[in-house]
């Protein structure tokens, strides 16, 4: 049984269809990369996943359970979390509050303990924890929205570009503890406009254009499919 | 050519417009003004006495104009639309206390002050219904309006109905006659060092301001629901991506609003008469403070409502107290012209 099934679903914004019969599933522990081109919705799919659109048809299913009609607070309690691809921290609030608002929802306690999980993760929040998010650098950002989604030791991380803008020294290093969190047990999603990059980490990958399906296989398989390669990766 | 010059002209003002909109300017420009009027009050005969005087009852008008203005401030924070009935809020807050106070037994004074327990005890009574209030506005009007996604128009025309709407209950339950707390009985005025002469009750107004702002602060700081708040006020959809409750947020947001209302309207009835239109008239200054001292950011409400408040007061060692709501327009004017953004900037700045 995958972690994340999504079944033919079908949504947008108003009128518009974006999505059409999107089907996916996630395993596991599993890195699963959805590549595609600007504005084949991508995104779009992370936030029907999230709970922020809700799906005109199919279903979607986490942990065995039916979420699609679900709120976002009431996902983030199944164990899921996600980080948008813009205006992911609080820019107000110092890093540990950022931090503490990704707790929100823990009730038992326990909450010293995930901070400094995520410290070791990012030592560099730690250095700068008293820091306004609205202060930092846009890699430094990236590292609070991540760290703030990692407090709940959700298990699945959706990822909405977490390369976008930055730096690619910063890129490497992103992706590195992108593998870090991913071997300590959590399944990830994530959508990547670095999508050679980002197959290479992939367990799976979907290609998505025009708001459906169009691929799907090893990260391996999809970099070395000359269609895919032609058409999505540049060459 | 032209084109070249015309841009060097557009550069050139933006330059002096980021040279002179800074909020020291603002600052100064505040400064000046209270310095000019204090010299021009003394050349014109006015005592130094009576003039720290007026100085000394404009922060406890400041006070009173604070409490209502940290509410508004929230809710703009938190639901992003000025909320025209808030003033509305403050009558209602007024007259609630006022019911309690006729209703029960009165006591003795307290102390040195005008009013007995049975006035506190009306604030504590009347500061969750005005609270209860706001929440059922929220569920009727605003609340339909968010899930449709309206726009900022509709939401400030919805608040100005509910502030005639709720201005119009009062009317009716309490008529237009003027009222009193306690027909009759006024506060002894004190005599503190300095000559400055103020009653008892004014700073009871100050300290209970004083106390409730910091409250308010504390809370916002340190607890989990202000620390929602603050989140939900910098970025609502985010809020909801980390697993806040929104709905619960803006309820919190609505209670807290409504009894700070109370609390502002029942001092403010206190240190005059009540009427139901009271609140409208202090809508403008509540606006005022609110915008001076940075929207969204309740410490600036605090700072902003003591400038108006000391500079509607003072105004009066010159012209006509007639004139006190024209203060706190020309000093929003001020701010608006010289740094919209206020004097102290988002809450995170």
């Amino acid at each position: 049984m995958p972690l994340l099934k999504v079944d033919g679903v079908t949504c947008g914004y108003g009128d518009a269809e974006i999505l059409s019969n999107v089907s996916m599933e996630i395993g596991e522990s599993e890195i699963v990369s959805i590549i595609g081109p600007n504005g084949a919705g991508k995104s779009t799919l992370m936030k029907a996943v999230f709970g922020l659109l809700r799906p005109w048809h199919g279903t979607i299913g986490f942990r065995e359970r039916e979420i699609s009609g679900l709120e976002p607070y009431e996902i983030v309690q199944t164990g899921m979390c996600y980080v948008p691809q813009v205006d992911n921290v609080f820019t107000w609030l110092t890093v540990e509050e950022n931090l503490e608002i990704g707790a929100y929802t823990l009730t038992s306690g326990g909450l010293q303990e995930r901070k400094d999980t995520v410290f070791e993760l990012f030592p560099r929040l730690h250095e700068r924890r008293r820091q306004r998010a609205g202060k930092m650098s846009g890699g430094e950002r990236q590292m609070v929205a991540m760290g703030s989604a990692l407090m709940l030791d959700p298990a699945l991380l959706l990822l909405d570009e977490p390369s976008a803008g930055l730096a690619p020294k910063m890129v490497e290093h992103i992706f590195d503890r992108i593998v870090t969190v991913n071997r300590t047990g959590v399944a990830i999603m994530m959508v990547e406009q670095n999508a050679r990059q980002s197959l290479q980490m992939a367990h799976r990958g979907y290609v998505l254009a025009n708001g459906e399906n169009r691929v799907e296989g090893t990260g391996e398989s999809l970099l070395n499919d000359p269609d895919v390669a032609r058409l999505y990766l540049g060459g | 050519m032209a084109v070249a010059q015309e841009q060097a002209d557009i550069r050139l003002s933006e330059r002096i417009r980021a040279a002179v909109q800074t909020r020291t300017m603002l600052w100064s420009t505040l400064a000046a003004i209270f310095v000019v009027w204090i010299a021009v009050s003394l050349a014109a005969d006015v005592s130094a006495g009576r003039i720290i005087s007026l100085i000394a009852w404009g922060v406890m008008l400041g006070g009173v104009i604070g409490l209502g203005g940290i509410g508004l401030t929230l809710t703009y924070g938190v639901l992003k639309f000025p909320n025209f009935s808030h003033g509305a809020l403050v009558s209602l807050g007024a007259y609630l206390t006022f019911a309690v106070v006729d209703l029960v037994p009165n006591t003795a004074r307290i102390g040195p002050f005008s009013f007995g327990w049975e006035f506190v005890l009306g604030i504590v009574i009347g500061a969750p219904i005005v609270g209860v209030v706001c929440l059922a506005i929220d569920r009727v009007m605003y609340r339909p309006l968010r899930s449709n996604n309206a726009s900022l128009v509709l939401f400030a025309m919805a608040s100005l109905a509910m502030a005639f709407f709720v201005r119009s209950i009062v009317y009716m339950i309490w008529s237009g006659d003027f009222r009193f707390y306690y027909p009759g009985r006024s506060s002894p005025a004190l005599d503190l060092p300095l000559g400055i002469r103020v009653q008892a009750d004014q700073l009871f107004i100050l300290l209970l301001a004083g106390v409730l702002v910091a409250a308010v602060y504390l809370l916002l700081e340190y607890t989990k629901m202000g620390k929602a708040m603050r989140a939900t006020a910098n970025n609502p959809e985010l809020a909801r991506v980390r697993g806040i409750n929104t709905e619960r947020v803006i309820a919190y947001t609505w209670m807290m609003a409504g009894a700070l209302a109370t609390a502002g309207g029942a001092m403010y009835g206190l240190s005059s008469q009540l009427r139901p239109a009271m609140g409208f008239w202090l809508l403008l200054p509540m606006f005022a403070a609110v915008i001076m001292g940075s929207i969204g950011n309740p410490r600036g409400a605090l700072v902003g409502a003591l400038i108006i408040g000391v500079a509607t007061q003072l105004s009066t060692s010159l012209i006509s107290p007639a004139y006190g709501p024209a203060v706190a327009f020309v000093l929003l004017i001020i701010t608006i012209v010289i740094r919209p953004q206020g004097l102290l900037g988002a809450p995170g700045e």
